[in-house]
């Protein structure tokens, strides 16, 4: 059942990206209407939030959850377009590749600021 | 229209032959038709006064056996069961079905498809192999029961579902919603014990899951099924499979016939003599 664990994964994942991205857009772009606070976009702010343990979570996860989704939507288009075995293992570790890559990029700044 | 109620009409028919180079071309045909006549009566007036070198499948002519799939107008269609007043033009495009190798004019190869239909083991698996190879009553199932794969049942296996579905003509290696449909099929019957086995032969990249519900096959399909509702259904047997949720239940038991029949009669001694 690897497919199918994969796939409602990449269900799941969606659902992810819709609850962050949700709480990100609040966040970012209501604060007027919900809170008095600095301006969220700015250089100071957003190191701030990236300083603080539950925000920077909150942005790994969503880093996370759309690596899978987006690289797992993209392995099924290429697969269904290109579709045998070794094309398989080539592109599946291609992506893992780049996602773990990309992973590790976006999650740089906040492990980083944490850590100081 | 003539006095004869006949009006002629232009078959435009796709034609491939690989023993004279294999290119192809269209040929254009003028048919006399008339109210009630169908795309195939067309094609056997064509084969039978024009060209008789032109090639198709047919048998039964009533949609009973799924032979005569043809792409009618750009849409796949079965030729008998399609009548030629219906498409509301003087001008009748006739291809062979796509997604499958063409063999000649408007033969396909149905290769793939039966070789896919064969994988998902589209018959009844039971543990008690004993009462499966000599049955000595019937399998037990409710009105209920058989409503959960009735209407899948009545697949004819022509390839007017593989033909319309946008998967099929991007990955050769997805199933199709023929044998996805008939997998549902099998692992609905409650007379089968061989789920488990079926759904780890569609869980694959090129399985269920690769389906993205265009639900084109439903919409072609002659014979009114939905084979894009049997897939859902899959992916939900498939979902629970693999979260553990699946239900267990009994495959159904062995029941007497619920009237009384007669012993086969023996053989006749003119066709079968015993050597002593």
């Amino acid at each position: 059942m690897r497919a199918t664990r994969f796939h409602l994964l990449h269900i799941v994942t969606a659902v992810l990206i819709a609850v962050f991205l949700g709480i990100h857009m609040v966040r970012q772009h209501l604060d007027a209407l919900l809170y008095d606070s600095e301006d969220p976009s700015s250089w100071a702010s957003m190191i701030d939030r990236a300083s603080s343990g539950l925000w920077a979570a909150l942005y790994i996860a969503l880093l996370a959850v759309a690596l899978y989704h987006a690289l797992y939507g993209l392995r099924g288009i290429i697969l269904e377009v290109v579709p045998s075995p070794r094309a398989n293992r080539i592109v599946t570790w291609s992506l893992i590749v780049v996602g773990l890559a990309a992973f590790g990029w976006g999650t740089y700044v906040p492990v980083h600021l944490l850590g100081s | 229209m003539t006095d004869s109620g006949t009006k002629e009409r232009r078959f435009r028919i796709q034609r491939y032959d690989p023993e004279k180079g294999g290119t192809v071309r269209v040929d254009e045909f003028v048919v006399p038709t008339r109210r009630g006549m169908t795309v195939l009566d067309g094609l056997l007036y064509i084969k039978e006064n024009l060209d008789s070198t032109l090639a198709f499948r047919t048998s039964c002519r009533m949609a009973i056996c799924g032979s005569c799939g043809v792409l009618v107008n750009d849409y796949p269609h079965l030729a008998c069961h399609t009548q030629i007043e219906e498409f509301r033009s003087d001008v009748i495009s006739v291809k062979p079905l796509p997604n499958l190798p063409v063999i000649k004019d408007l033969v396909v190869d149905l290769t793939p498809m039966f070789e896919k239909h064969k994988a998902i083991m589209p018959y009844i698996v039971r543990g008690d192999v004993e009462e499966m190879e000599s049955p000595t009553r019937e399998f037990g199932q409710t009105p209920e029961e058989l409503s959960e794969y009735l209407q899948f049942a009545y697949c004819m296996k022509c390839g007017i579902c593989i033909a319309a579905c946008p998967t099929s003509a991007s990955d050769v290696l997805f199933l199709g919603p023929q044998a996805l449909a008939q997998c549902y099929r099998y692992c609905a019957d409650s007379r089968d014990e061989g789920h488990r086995e079926r759904l780890r032969l569609v869980d694959n990249d090129h399985g269920a899951w690769r389906c993205h519900l265009a639900a084109a096959c439903s919409e072609a399909c002659p014979k009114g099924l939905d084979p894009a509702l049997a897939i859902q259904l899959l992916k939900r047997h498939l979902a629970l499979e693999a979260l553990g949720l699946s239900k267990k239940q009994r495959p159904a038991a062995v029941i007497s016939p619920p009237t009384e029949t007669k012993p086969k009669l023996p053989w006749p001694e003119f066709t079968v003599r015993v050597k002593r």
